[in-house]
């Protein structure tokens, strides 16, 4: 089930005030099902993968718990993470390496007669096996104590609102939140309300109506002048941005109905300075994850530099990896990483230059978001492109300026309305920034009417409504 | 009162000022398009009326207005419009002869007859509703969720480009445009690559198209049929242009005529399908030349017109 489809409109009329209705055990139950079912929708096979590494992780973390000896506690932990890590590089890497080294024997001469699967990729995969993982880790660390209760355990994994594009929540944030039943709370309800609208309209409004001119670009880059590619290029980082962000959205703000507090996955992460800035703003819960979870245990910042830079680019690869079987977001990981390495390299430079040009400090502010703006955009090029032969295209008519005119501009019309949403969604994010419009608006009842009614109309007005899949699903 | 009582005023306050909001929303933007210079606001204003009637999809819009009214001294209105498929031509077609007097000739580009054309585009018409019974049917018939959703919420009708371009020619003329570029180096090149060119085209079509012959021929009108020019590298790519012209004169009896690979070099092309504004003004003068645009002003009938 999408959010942006009926079958889910149906699903939440029937479900919040089912949910309210109940209490304890009851409750639980209505989760885990619902859960189930919000998932099954899409396809109902694969929810005996959810199944089977909820059942293996609630073992795991039980037995780990219970036994002192560290080489056992250890093979328990290998054993989750083989069954996590074997779903997630079966289900989404199997074709890809195989594809892979046909390809690289290929180059060799050889003809081996190989062929892949065609696996289909269990939708949100990605998010709930690192979910699941960090509850066995965190116990394997002792940092956690593990859950007694199987249905509460089965619902932490498989939560409707997050469970299929995240954001990936800790079970030492989440378990806990589980203790008591929440009641109804219109505070809740409204401040809940209005996120879930403020995503929709992200997802609807802004990412769908960017998606056709940035389609249509990247579909066939030489079939248009290169105007049309700065264009698509730009609209990309706001369409990936408006489509994962609104999704987190949508989800925290459902939770937040429902009761529960998730941490927030995106703050206005193209307003960042630096990288290292830029990845504790988007996508959150990964890079943290990332951060915790690989960055840290393989040494961090803790053992020199060269060792600090190895992490760095470690970490970013199996970012890059994370997202997609295909060496595009390889490379994209790849690049992240050096613009990581490269900043630590080059910052003293950089402010030596600031210094000695004697750059008032909004100027500094100002060209640093820029340059991480762009440097992040080249990097959306791989993101974006199938394979390396588009992304070539692509920057190589950039680079040409060939048709770089406001004539060679197509569908005018539609990139009119993409600059208009997105002035709109810079102006909500800036005087956000300086306003705390959340605060300020919505602590007002008249304000919070007026917004509510005001996102309602742009949804009616700006919105597209093909049910377009979520980006983040196919990773 | 108390807390629940406030809620659930705080709940109806929300409900109605949404509900007023859509509705004065709804009833400002339909003013914008009733009063725009937009071809299709022109049409249901009744105030369409013309001496020579174009139809087609971007291909269609190279018939360059000023152009042929300078040459002919004639009266023109052009409802083509990008990916317009037939079936919504057809509708507006006979909505034109319902509002507007019937004009002297209509003249039709036939590369509309394919599947590739945006059937979906019918429901960016959704903002000319209040205007047309036939249209509301045909949405209703045809796009039920986009027509049930315009009544629904009466922003949402006017959620599509159709009426971004009537916004946009609220205040001035809508006929003055073409593509003002040249196709570029890349673009000649890659034609080389294109696979074979087919149209697809169905029954229907036909049929539609028939029905506007009929309906035009009974008032008086000469309908002619016509295929405008591809870039010539291009329109050798086209497999089966021969068996659909042969399909479009059996089912309507009319001569189709094929200016396809009539216009030869570059800098006339905007891209593979497309004049320019040089290449829709040789293509004129050979309409002119053929008589398939009256050049004699004194032949036309503009005054004494519903406009």
């Amino acid at each position: 089930m999408i959010f942006n489809s009926l079958p889910f409109l149906v699903f939440v009329a029937i479900f919040i005030p089912l949910y309210f209705a109940l209490k304890g055990r009851a409750r639980l139950l209505l989760a885990l099902v619902g859960s189930y079912l919000f998932y099954g929708w899409w396809d109902w096979r694969f929810l005996s993968l959810i199944a089977l590494s909820t059942l293996v992780d609630y073992w795991v973390g039980a037995a780990i718990h219970k036994i002192g000896d560290e080489k056992k506690r250890k093979r328990l932990l290998l054993l989750s993470m083989l069954v996590n890590l074997g779903f997630l590089g079966f289900f989404k890497y199997f074709d890809f390496f195989i594809s892979s080294f046909v390809e690289l024997l290929q180059s060799l001469g050889l003809q081996p007669s190989v062929s892949t699967l065609g696996i289909i990729l269990p939708v949100g995969i990605s998010f709930y096996t690192f979910q699941s993982m960090s509850y066995t880790i965190d116990i394997y660390r002792r940092k956690l104590e593990p859950e007694q209760d199987l249905v509460k355990f089965a619902t932490f994994v498989a939560f409707w609102p997050q469970l299929v594009a995240g954001p990936i929540v800790r079970a030492s944030d989440f378990l806990p939140q589980f203790r008591s039943d929440h009641p109804f709370e219109w505070d809740r309800f409204t401040k809940g309300t209005a996120q879930v609208l403020w995503g929709f309209f992200k997802k609807v409004a802004i990412a769908d109506s960017l998606a056709p001119i940035v389609d249509q670009c990247f579909a066939d880059p030489m079939a248009f002048g290169s105007v049309n590619l700065y264009i698509a290029v730009i609209f990309y980082s706001f369409q990936i941005y408006c489509d994962f962000s609104g999704y987190s959205d949508i989800a925290i703000g459902f939770a937040r109905i429902l009761g529960f507090d998730f941490p927030a996955n995106f703050r206005t992460p193209y307003f960042s300075k630096n990288f290292s800035e830029f990845w504790t703003r988007w996508h959150i819960s990964l890079s943290s994850w990332l951060r915790d979870y690989l960055y840290i245990p393989l040494g961090g910042n803790r053992q020199g530099t060269a060792r600090t830079y190895r992490n760095l680019m470690l970490t970013m690869l199996l970012g890059g990896l994370w997202h997609g079987a295909n060496w595009t977001f390889v490379f994209w990981g790849w690049l992240h990483g050096m613009y990581l390495v490269v900043q630590r390299l080059f910052s003293g430079l950089w402010a030596n230059a600031m210094r000695l040009a004697r750059a008032p400090g909004w100027l500094n502010t100002a060209l640093s978001i820029l340059l991480v703006y762009l440097f992040t955009n080249l990097a959306w090029v791989f993101f974006r492109s199938p394979d390396f032969a588009t992304a070539a295209s692509v920057l190589q008519s950039m680079a040409s300026l060939e048709g770089f005119s406001v004539a060679q501009i197509m569908n005018k019309f539609l990139v009119a309305k993409g600059i208009v949403l997105i002035a709109f969604l810079l102006l909500v994010e800036i005087s956000d920034l300086r306003l705390n419009y959340g605060q300020l608006v919505l602590r007002q009842p008249v304000f919070r009417l007026a917004s509510f009614a005001i996102l309602l109309w742009m949804i009616a007005f700006f919105g597209t409504f093909n049910s377009n899949a979520f980006i983040y699903f196919q990773f | 009162m108390n807390s629940g009582g406030k809620k659930i005023g705080w709940i109806i306050a929300f409900l109605l000022v949404t509900f007023a909001g859509d509705r004065g929303g709804g009833a400002l933007l339909n003013r914008i398009v009733s009063e725009s210079q937009f071809r299709f606001s022109r049409l249901y204003r009744s105030e369409a009326g013309c001496d020579l009637l174009f139809m087609g999809n971007s291909r269609g819009l190279i018939f360059y207005q000023p152009y042929i009214e300078e040459k002919t001294g004639l009266e023109t209105c052009n409802l083509s419009y990008n990916a317009m498929p037939m079936s919504l031509a057809r509708v507006l077609l006979e909505d034109y002869l319902d509002k507007n007097d019937a004009p002297r000739k209509l003249i039709i580009d036939i590369s509309m007859l394919d599947t590739r054309m945006d059937e979906h585009l019918s429901t960016g018409f959704n903002c000319y509703t209040p205007f047309s019974a036939r249209l509301r049917n045909f949405l209703r018939e045809r796009f039920p969720k986009a027509y049930y959703g315009g009544r629904v919420a009466h922003l949402y009708r006017y959620n599509n480009e159709v009426f971004q371009r009537a916004l946009f020619y609220w205040k001035k003329s809508d006929k003055d445009w073409l593509l003002d570029r040249v196709i570029t180096p890349t673009l000649q090149e890659k034609v080389k690559a294109e696979e074979p060119f087919l149209f697809h085209f169905t029954p229907q079509m036909l049929a539609d198209l028939k029905a506007v012959k009929d309906a035009f021929t009974r008032k008086g009108v000469e309908v002619v049929l016509v295929v405008n020019p591809y870039y010539p590298p291009f329109a050798k790519k086209i497999a089966n242009l021969h068996e659909l012209i042969d399909a479009i004169q059996s089912a309507t009896g009319l001569t189709v005529h094929n200016y396809a690979d009539s216009i030869a070099g570059v800098e006339g092309f905007g891209d593979y399908q497309h004049l320019n504004k040089t290449g829709s003004r040789q293509y004129l003068d050979l309409l002119i030349r053929d008589g398939i645009l009256p050049v004699d002003a004194s032949i036309g009938f503009t005054e004494g017109k519903g406009h």
